[in-house]
């Protein structure tokens, strides 16, 4: 937030985050309405809606409970949260490489240690940016009276630490990538095109999987390659099922520990 | 008691299929000041960045206090670096950068303000503590940086070109900050500025494509234990009547080897035996027969001047 670009990012983030809450909020006012108010016909809706999205029975009756404005907007803020961590981190280092602050410190510090601290530092960012946004739309959703403080602390808050690991696997490549180029414009290029081929294989893959679901009317198990796309994990995070959840909390951590390690060794044997 | 500060065997280092550095050997004693010179493309800048661990050599040893560069768990703390044209982070404020350098050298957290303060204080930028980094003008910036290179007192320090750009009395400061820390380190300095180098370094490297061409101490590289030079006024030739060079009489000097005028720089070098006077010895007699013959002296000097031993090299 000292720089221009950090106030900027953060102003358009928050306005973004506005923005989305309202039209989160007025969505699940429009389907409360369309449902005449009747709860079980509405829940009946929503784990209809999530049921036919994921082809997780368990999970859409799971999620059917959870307020479908905090959904909705956790669904926007995933679905955005590459290109906040693009542009957030794509000169994390690279910035740093190509103005050569970094010589001040790799005399100082391992590099390695220079390299898991500005991931996790970038990861912070992005996680406290995201908590202020969904305190944001939690704040809309409660003034309209949408979600009780227990849903607020239960639901508001586990939508958050999933956006936050999801996030966590955009930061650990978009670290990657600013950290194997001098120029920024590069690797905020090479960011966008690695994250819009991600986002691509999980498309493609969900596209495929709901079409033969509708053809045959049998849920289809998502194929590997959507798993590629590390939004693909919200929906096993949200499970009830707590193998899945613990699964996906792994790969999504353990992703960013193999990157930190990698990037590490990378950034090691660059010149600076 | 450590050998060298600093040495380098047989270090190559190559940029694709360009050779920046070509087999380089040099050490550098505990306490020196010593100078790396050469013309651009000289490999000065790569000798220091494998130096300050910032690249990788293609092949050979490269050892500052017997560690490779890029052991910063036991150099952070021994190792102070001024690199060039590298920009201070933007967004800290002078006093925040330099407490963050303090701490990652192990400086204890009560003691870091303290030490950093004292180190810009060195600098003459004690006001600047509260100032972005982003803020500074060159000159400041390039203090600043100074102050982290030689904060916490370290062993040895490597500073590349440390006056460039600055303007003449900001240069002056700097000279004057790096020859009050003769004797209280080892430092490193590759600079373009050979007449800074002469008076501040004690020994030199002189680097030309890559390979050494000629080191020792600033006296071995200058002659000026063996030669002293004097410019004399326009219009003088040489001779024996008032006011001419009596090049004969300065050769049947006892301690003269050999003494040549050259009519067209206006200038005589004196070439004499090292073990038998010292310079300022030979000075004195040569400049008693000039005086006695007359001859309009406008400048004494001791070896060839490095700039001159450079021209000649490169």
């Amino acid at each position: 937030m000292r720089s221009l670009k950090g106030i900027a990012l953060g102003v358009i983030t928050l306005l973004g985050a506005l923005v989305s809450a309202l039209v989160c909020v007025s969505i699940e006012g429009s389907d409360r309405a369309q449902a005449a108010a009747a709860n079980e016909v509405y829940a009946d809706l929503k784990r209809q809606a999530v049921e036919k999205a994921t082809g997780d029975a368990a999970l859409a009756s799971y999620v059917a409970s959870a307020p479908s404005s905090l959904l909705a907007f956790l669904k926007i803020t995933i679905w955005l949260a590459p290109m906040l961590v693009a542009l957030v981190g794509f000169d994390g280092v690279a910035g740093e490489l190509q103005n050569r602050t970094v010589r001040y410190w790799t005399v100082r510090t391992r590099r390695s240690s220079y390299f898991a601290g500005k991931l996790l530092g970038l990861w912070a960012v992005v996680a406290l940016v995201m908590l202020v946004i969904h305190l944001l739309a939690d704040g809309v959703a409660l003034a309209r009276g949408y979600v009780t403080v227990g849903e607020l602390f239960t639901w508001g808050l586990r939508f958050w630490l999933v956006g936050v690991l999801i996030a966590g696997a955009w930061m650990a490549i978009a670290t990657l990538i600013s950290s194997s180029f001098r120029a920024p414009v590069t690797a905020l290029m090479t960011t966008f095109v690695v994250f819009f081929g991600l986002w691509l294989c999980g498309s493609v893959a969900f596209a495929s999987r709901t079409m033969k679901t509708l053809s045959t009317g049998v849920a289809v198990a998502p194929p590997w390659y959507e798993y590629l796309y590390p939004n693909a994990y919200d929906s096993m995070l949200l499970s009830p099922d707590s193998g899945k959840v613990l699964t996906a909390v792994v790969v999504l951590v353990g992703f960013v520990a193999v990157v930190i390690v990698g990037g590490s060794a990378l950034f090691q044997r660059r010149d600076v | 008691m450590q050998a060298a500060a600093v040495r380098l065997d047989r270090v190559s280092k190559r940029f694709g299929p360009k050779t920046a550095v070509d087999g380089v050997t040099f050490s550098i004693d505990v306490g020196s000041v010593h100078g790396l010179i050469g013309p651009n493309g000289a490999g000065k800048t790569t000798i220091f960045s494998m130096l300050a661990g910032y690249l990788e050599p293609s092949a050979g040893i490269v050892e500052v206090l017997g560690l490779a560069p890029k052991t910063v768990d036991r150099l952070r703390a021994r190792l102070g670096v001024l690199p060039q044209d590298a920009l201070l982070p933007a967004g800290d404020t002078v006093g925040e950068f330099l407490v963050d350098m303090a701490r990652l050298q192990d400086i204890p957290a009560v003691k870091a303000e303290g030490c950093a303060r004292q180190a810009l204080d060195e600098v003459t930028g004690k006001d600047w503590w509260g100032q972005r980094c982003g803020s500074l003008s060159h000159g400041m910036a390039k203090r600043v940086a100074l102050a982290q290179a030689f904060l916490g007192e370290p062993e040895v320090v490597l500073l590349d070109e440390p006056t460039a750009g600055l303007d003449p009395r900001v240069a002056f400061e700097v000279r004057q900050l790096v020859a009050a820390k003769k004797g209280r380190c080892t430092i490193v300095v590759s600079s373009h500025n050979l007449q800074e180098l002469e008076s501040l370094c004690d020994g030199a490297v002189v680097l030309d494509r890559g390979r050494v061409v000629a080191s020792g101490t600033m006296s071995e590289l200058t002659a000026a234990n063996e030669q002293v030079r004097m410019l004399v006024a326009p219009g003088t030739t040489r001779g024996t009547k008032s006011g001419q060079v009596p090049v004969q009489e300065l050769r049947e000097l006892p301690v003269v080897k050999s003494a040549e005028f050259d009519e067209e720089r206006l200038e005589i070098a004196v070439l004499f035996e090292r073990k038998q006077a010292d310079a300022e010895t030979v000075i004195g007699q040569v400049l008693s027969i000039l005086l006695r013959n007359q001859v309009r002296i406008s400048g004494v000097s001791k070896g060839r001047g490095l700039e001159q031993r450079v021209m000649d090299l490169t």
